[in-house]
């Protein structure tokens, strides 16, 4: 399925012989740059607040650690439109409410700061990337040897040289790993050049993408889309191609192992309070802030600051143009997703996972590879891709193209290679005798399966399915691509909600939308914090 | 019972082979128990694997009881749950999220399904009294100590009444109490049951004191396959005598081979003095040899006493056994082992003469 989907996307971007030319032209060059740039200041930023993070929450004695830890998660998995509405209520050059602030008191000169920017979304992603660059970074810390940062500080090293002389060597394979891959998610994901740079005429990769499948005016034009993909997707892979290269030469660091993790802590003395702060700085920008200011505006018909003249205005008006049939039939739709894709998804997962590691089949580390593949391309390829396959490879025998079922096909091909890496460490969790034993007990393959091995993976199952539900109901970039009117999620009503009508009703929209959410949310955290260990691992290993 | 021909076994991964057995052999009686002995890595786990089915072997034959279960030639191969076996893994394997009971009852579930479900509880109450789990038949499984929770894989691998019971290294994960205590019930109970017991160990203390017949392997080949007081006091090879016996490596020459009725014994000559010793194959005046003398064949005197064959070194190391002591000597680049009776202990550093005092030691082929 992803193979055919990869040859059909080079087919058709080869169909017109002006397809690559097209691409290869100074304006296409400009955006580019511009998401390359994007890409890393996001990085960047998000690493900024990842690496300490993750150093406090596995290398010290901080208290609230599991607080932390599900709080960063959480973070990830809340929408990247709502913040970035946020910060564009915040910070926009005209309409934003700390702009409109500076130019009360300094003037209408310039703004102070000004969002709408490549290197202001950068920032605003990086936040949003920070929990999934702190999960990875997590994962390398956890699996280091603490006794070499003790020997270091025998030998007289003192605490901040230990970490620059010996922890950063050992663990940036790791490191360039979770940066690549951060790097290519900031690539290809929509929502936060959609929110902030589509009305401000600042285009990346992804939103140029989307323009050209769906134009303003006149007819799509997949072949170019497909061209645009397949040159950036050579160069993805290529990335990819040299991280797995990262991590083979990682084993040659014999110390990064699972092995001894009765680490010593530090305690952080006089750097608790600096430490909680920083982590709360991020929260505040990251997410609270933000929020609430998509909250506020949500009750307002324009965008203003708070004020008693705004309070009187503030209304339900925005709400009541919400809840129309496009609401209802659009949660629908998310609901179907959020239904039917974990289960596809888990099967499909546990499956290969098991063929992976219990079975001699041929060409099973092929089949790794190929559930691999969807990490290393961008959402939005993975989109296309699935739009071409659909109109031009699948019309006859599934027509899908235009109903619910593109999406469900889409969002299980991508995230087969997230659910192969979780069930791949449930997996290797089981002591292999165990169902050894139920063979030689008299058990059947089918048996041993049904009543040994599902039964003692049904916790990461478990958080697997809510993991999966969750992205199920929040995903944007590969749903907006692939949204026709008549099978819209809820994510996608709330972008063409921003699109077509205003700012604050999209506001009211996204308030909607993230009340919907939240119960699912809550039961992930709990259910995180039931099964930490396990959980967290799983994850780690799933990004 | 069992018959084992020309079984060979090769782990591959990517382009790296490994082989674990080079074309074994091996024949078990029924009712027998046989241990499999050697140093880590050298295919006895392999071997167990190949037998239970849970491993297949690129070449060879195995048969159990009447039945071939796998034959390379004829294309056979036996699933694990259709072959006649138990088997106690090293990690016991108890599934936790069952109660002792369920565990115990798996292999009645899946291997007669005829039973009816009164039956079925009447044999789990059976077999863990066998094993003395009753009281905790239905507490979770992992409630259970490591001790019970080696005795409730016993139950397991007993309770449908297999042809074949295979133990790997059942005795390694408990405490040095626990597993004495362990050695002597699971003699007993395999015995009083008459069940044809393969035991997979790396202590030789184990498989002397359990088994009737011990293979020692080495390598991915039987080297030595005999009782266990054969395998003590007449050892082919170096492997078996330092292995099982811990016993030091003597160079020796024949001094004169014995007169018939028995040329396999021999006096030779040794820097510990004559010996009067046995030999495997007949040997004539002026052959070299090794000599496999077990700790406990020397004696020490201190040195410069009166009547001097022997040779003298100083004391390295003295550590008290509690039944006996063990002594290190060193004698020009050999170092000694020697036990000796506990209150005969010499002090460290002190000069002795070590001479062989036994008729019982072997001449290495």
């Amino acid at each position: 399925m992803i193979l055919s989907l990869l040859v059909i996307l080079v087919v058709q971007s080869l169909s017109a012989p002006g397809n690559y030319a097209s691409v290869f032209t100074p304006a296409v060059g400009k955006i580019m740059l511009n998401s390359v740039e994007l890409a890393a200041i996001a990085t960047a930023v998000g690493f900024f607040f990842a690496l300490p993070i993750a150093w406090l929450v596995e290398r010290t004695r901080m208290r609230g650690k599991a607080f932390v830890v599900s709080v960063m998660l959480i973070s990830m998995l809340v929408p990247g439109f709502a913040a970035a509405m946020g910060w564009l209520f915040l910070l926009h050059p005209q309409i934003g409410l700390i702009n409109q602030l500076s130019a009360a008191i300094f003037g209408p000169a310039h703004p102070v700061l000004n969002v709408a920017t490549v290197t202001g979304m950068g920032i605003i992603m990086g936040f949003q990337l920070a929990p999934v660059a702190f999960l990875m970074i997590s994962a390398a810390l956890r699996s280091l040897d603490y006794r070499m940062e003790e020997a270091a500080s025998i030998a007289g090293a003192p605490g901040a040289g230990a970490i620059r002389r010996i922890v950063l060597p050992l663990i940036r394979p790791a490191l360039a790993q979770a940066a690549i891959y951060v790097f290519i998610i900031a690539f290809g994901t929509f929502d936060v050049p959609a929110i902030i740079g589509w009305g401000n005429r600042i285009f990346t990769f992804s939103t140029y993408v989307y323009l050209t499948t769906n134009p303003q005016a006149g007819l799509p034009d997949y072949g170019r889309a497909g061209a645009l993909s397949v040159s950036v997707l050579s160069v993805a892979l290529l990335l990819t191609v040299w991280t797995r290269y990262l991590s083979l030469d990682a084993k040659r660091f014999a110390v990064v192992s699972g092995k001894g993790y009765a680490t010593t802590l530090l305690a952080l003395g006089r750097w608790t309070v600096p430490a909680y702060a920083f982590i709360a700085a991020y929260l505040l920008l990251g997410i609270i802030a933000p929020l609430l200011v998509v909250l506020w505006e949500s009750f307002l018909p324009f965008v203003q600051a708070p004020s008693a003249a705004a309070l009187h205005l503030a209304g339900g008006a925005n709400y009541h143009a919400i809840f129309g049939d496009a609401f209802w039939s659009s949660l629908g739709n998310s609901a179907l997703l959020m239904l039917v894709v974990p289960p596809v998804v888990l099967a499909f997962s546990f499956a290969f996972s098991w063929i992976g590691f219990r079975t001699q089949l041929r060409g099973r580390a092929l089949l790794d590879g190929i559930a691999f593949l969807p990490h290393a391309i961008p959402s939005v390829i993975m989109a296309v891709g699935v739009i071409v396959l659909a109109l031009y490879g699948l019309s006859h025998v599934l027509p899908v193209y235009g109903t619910i079922w593109i999406i469900v096909l889409a969002y299980s091909i991508t995230w087969v290679s997230y659910g192969t890496r979780m069930t791949n460490s449930g997996l290797l969790q089981l002591h292999r005798e165990l169902e050894e034993s139920a063979a030689v007990g008299g058990a059947t393959t089918w048996a041993i399966v049904r009543v040994i091995v599902l039964p003692l993976m049904s916790r990461t199952l478990l958080l697997a399915w809510v993991y999966l539900v969750i992205l199920s109901g929040r995903e944007l970039t590969l749903s907006v691509l692939l949204t026709t009117p008549g099978n819209m999620t809820v994510p996608s009503f709330v972008w063409i909600t921003w699109l077509n009508g205003g700012l604050t009703r999209g506001a009211a929209a996204t308030v909607c939308y993230l009340a919907c959410l939240s119960p699912l949310l809550i039961a992930y955290s709990y259910l995180l914090n039931r099964t930490r260990t396990t959980g967290t691992a799983a994850l780690g290993s799933a990004v | 019972m069992i018959s084992i021909a020309d079984v060979e076994h090769v782990y591959r991964e990517g382009r790296d082979a490994h082989t674990a057995l080079r074309g074994v052999s091996v024949e078990v009686a029924a009712g027998q128990f046989l241990a499999l002995l050697g140093p880590s890595g050298c295919g006895k786990t392999t071997l167990l694997r190949c037998i239970a089915g849970l491993a297949e072997p690129e070449r060879g034959t195995i048969r159990i009881g009447d039945e071939t279960v796998f034959s390379a030639s004829e294309h056979v191969s036996v699933p694990a749950r259709l072959r006649d076996i138990g088997m106690v893994f090293q990690s016991y394997a108890i599934w936790p999220h069952m109660s002792v009971a369920e565990n115990a009852a798996f292999p009645l579930r899946y291997r007669c399904p005829e039973l009816k479900a009164a039956e079925i509880r009447e044999r789990t109450a059976d077999v863990l009294r066998l094993v003395h789990l009753d009281e905790l038949a239905d507490r979770p499984a992992p409630a259970l100590s490591g001790g019970q929770q080696q005795r409730l894989a016993l139950a397991r691998a007993l309770i449908a009444q297999p042809k074949v019971l295979l133990l790997d290294e059942p005795l390694s994960n408990l405490d040095a109490r626990l597993r004495e205590e362990m050695r002597f019930e699971l003699r007993a109970l395999t015995k009083r049951l008459g069940v044809t017991t393969i035991l997979v160990t790396h202590g030789q203390a184990e498989a002397l004191s359990l088994a009737d017949v011990v293979a020692v392997m080495n390598d991915g080949e039987f080297v030595q396959i005999s009782t266990p007081h054969e395998l003590y006091d007449r050892p082919h090879t170096e492997f078996v005598a330092r292995f099982v016996g811990r016993a030091n490596l003597v160079p020796a020459q024949v001094l004169a081979a014995g007169v018939e009725p028995s040329p396999r014994h021999v006096t030779v000559s040794t820097p510990y003095g004559n010996v009067e010793c046995v030999s495997e194959i007949a040997r004539s005046a002026g052959d070299r040899a090794t000599l496999a003398v077990p700790p406990e064949a020397f004696v020490l005197r201190p040195a410069g006493g009166a009547g001097e064959d022997g040779a003298t070194g100083t004391v390295e190391g003295v550590a008290f056994l509690g039944d006996a002591t063990e002594v290190v000597v060193r004698v020009a680049d050999a170092a000694l082992i020697t036990k000796l009776p506990a209150a005969d202990a010499p002090a460290v550093g002190s000069r002795v003469t070590a001479v062989i005092a036994s008729r019982n030691c072997m001449l290495l082929n």
